[in-house]
């Protein structure tokens, strides 16, 4: 009878340790924060760990760029030919055409993987981003308001969530044509569709996923999908990355 | 060249006797009434109305003070001279022909000019007269540069929105999509060799008074266009009080021992606004402000 008991209470803690092993791929029983609401919480400060804000692609380091394994599904991106011939022409000419170089806002997805911290903000019917590089802001609407009428060019879009299950969706139109997806060429017509999908995989980690779509320079939808990760310092907090400042000169108060 | 500088230099001295003088004078007199009929509304930052000691506001889930919302300034005034809205304005009248605003927002000194030491007048007043023909980009008004405005400016720079959050307190500005993140859980300032546009803010509350420390502040921001100026020893208290369901009141006293002989208090009043959607607000991409005044490409 003693055995069965002690067999029995082997078998149930190795089903614990099998079960804290599996926990990561199922939110589900994890202590993900939530809001009043039910709904997962991300206020928080987070940012990815890739490169792929230099190329989204596989690429090997070149000087001043970290090697990185590409955030793309499959990693082919389906150009049309005429695209295709463009984004090399882009690749030749990153180091001045890439609109980053003039501390543009970045568009989107980039401003989401720019190797800068971002903070989340989350309240009933909009969530707030807030960006340290260029001190650019989101607002994310989840109150059930459609897009504004009418193509818009914006930098960022505009975007519009909801929530299914505990996934955050997010649609993304009123892009302009002056943004790339990386300092590599990688680049979309004022067409850009995206749809992020945003779901926690534990209290301190989220996959990010992003299905891209434009008709002009594309020939099929094609993904990403990465993770972002809070950072846990207790002390830290946005700063500023005031990229335009830099090149410029300053006055001088005299003594 | 150089005896250009030193005219320019001279005139600045003379003209900073002169408006010492009137300062003199008009703070025995206190400030001339504003020539201009006062728009609708009107809150004189000068002669506000009287609050109600009995008022309590709504209160957030966390017990804090409810100030979420948009709000805007009613205090008509302009970020062209906090010290001199009317005289100063003549020339900004001539090329936009706005209406000139007749908010005075310095309360204290009752003169309502910024109290600055010697030598800081006479730097003040040399920046006055660079801005109608700036010899350098330096001399432009940031702002204008498409830099970010840095405090208080901002806060009468547009309409903004205030959303609150347990320990934390957010402004987003309708103006260059800036923002501000205000702790309230009493950590300590970031280093002070970290210099920032928007500076360090730390947060408490006083009765109705959201009451903020701004620290960190670099030392290229102006609170204006024609160069009221400050270093980077800047440090603001800024007090913003919810007197009304509708109106908050923000007095902020500035100082900066290189520049002030005292500190100095700026009044803002704010009236609640529908909550609107803040629309994308890109101001670097697409200004040409120096390329315009001084020739080249844009950098």
């Amino acid at each position: 009878m003693r055995r069965a008991v002690l067999a029995v209470a082997l078998l149930m803690s190795l089903a614990s340790i099998d079960a804290a092993a599996q926990a990561p791929s199922s939110p589900r029983g994890t202590d993900i924060p939530r809001t009043r609401e039910g709904k997962p919480d991300f206020t928080g400060i987070w940012q990815v760990m890739n490169s792929a804000a230099w190329d989204i692609q596989d690429h090997q380091a070149r000087k001043g760029v970290p090697a990185g394994i590409g955030v793309v599904d499959g990693n082919e991106i389906p150009y049309q030919p005429s695209a295709l011939a463009k984004k090399r022409e882009n690749f030749e000419n990153r180091a001045t055409a890439d609109p980053e170089t003039k501390c543009y806002l970045p568009g989107l997805p980039r401003l989401m993987y720019m190797p800068f911290p971002f903070q989340i903000f989350q309240a009933p019917g909009k969530m707030t981003m807030l960006f340290e590089y260029v001190h650019a802001t989101r607002a994310i609407y989840t109150d059930g308001t459609p897009h504004p009428s009418g193509h818009i060019d914006w930098w960022l879009g505009d975007s519009r969530g909801r929530w299914e299950g505990d996934t955050l969706i997010v649609d993304d139109v009123d892009f302009n044509d002056e943004t790339w997806f990386d300092r590599s060429g990688n680049f979309h017509s004022d067409q850009l569709h995206l749809v992020e999908r945003f779901t926690p995989l534990d209290a301190d980690h989220i996959t990010y996923e992003v299905a891209v779509e434009d008709p002009k320079v594309f020939t099929r939808p094609w993904r990403m999908s990465m993770i972002l990760y809070r950072h846990r310092e207790a002390t830290l907090q946005l700063l500023e990355y005031e990229c335009y400042t830099f090149d410029n000169e300053f006055h001088v108060t005299p003594p | 060249m150089t005896k250009q500088f030193l005219g320019a230099v001279m005139t600045s001295m003379l003209a900073g006797i002169i408006m010492s003088t009137t300062a003199v004078r008009i703070a025995a007199q206190g400030p001339p009434p504003p020539k201009n009929p006062p728009p609708p509304g009107w809150i004189d930052p000068r002669n506000p109305p009287k609050e109600d000691p009995n008022w309590s506001p709504v209160r957030t889930a966390d017990g804090q003070p409810s100030i979420e919302g948009q709000w805007a300034q009613a205090s008509d005034i302009i970020t062209y001279s906090i010290e001199d809205p009317e005289a100063e304005r003549a020339e900004h009248i001539a090329i936009s022909g706005q209406r000139a605003m007749i908010g005075r927002p310095i309360i204290d000194p009752i003169d309502g000019k910024i109290p600055y030491q010697p030598w800081a007048a006479k730097y003040a007043a040399f920046l006055n007269e660079e801005h109608h023909r700036p010899s350098k980009p330096q001399y432009l008004d940031p702002v204008s540069r498409g830099f970010q405005d840095g405090l208080p400016r901002i806060n009468y720079q547009g309409a903004l929105q205030i959303q609150q959050f347990p320990n934390t307190v957010l402004i987003t500005y309708d103006y260059h999509h800036s923002y501000r993140v205000i702790p309230l859980d009493g950590r300590p300032h970031i280093g002070g060799n970290i210099k920032l546009w928007m500076g360090d803010s730390r947060g408490h509350w006083e009765g109705n008074t959201l009451v903020i420390d701004v620290t960190n502040n670099n030392d290229q921001t102006w609170f204006d266009i024609v160069g009221a100026f400050h270093t980077d020893q800047l440090h603001m208290v800024e007090r913003w009080t919810i007197s009304a369901p509708d109106h908050m009141v923000y007095i902020v006293t500035i100082d900066d021992p290189k520049v002030y002989t005292q500190p100095w208090k700026l009044r803002v009043d704010f009236r609640r606004q529908k909550v609107d959607e803040q629309w994308e607000s890109a101001v670097w991409e697409g200004n040409l402000v120096p390329e315009l005044v001084f020739g080249g490409a844009k950098k």
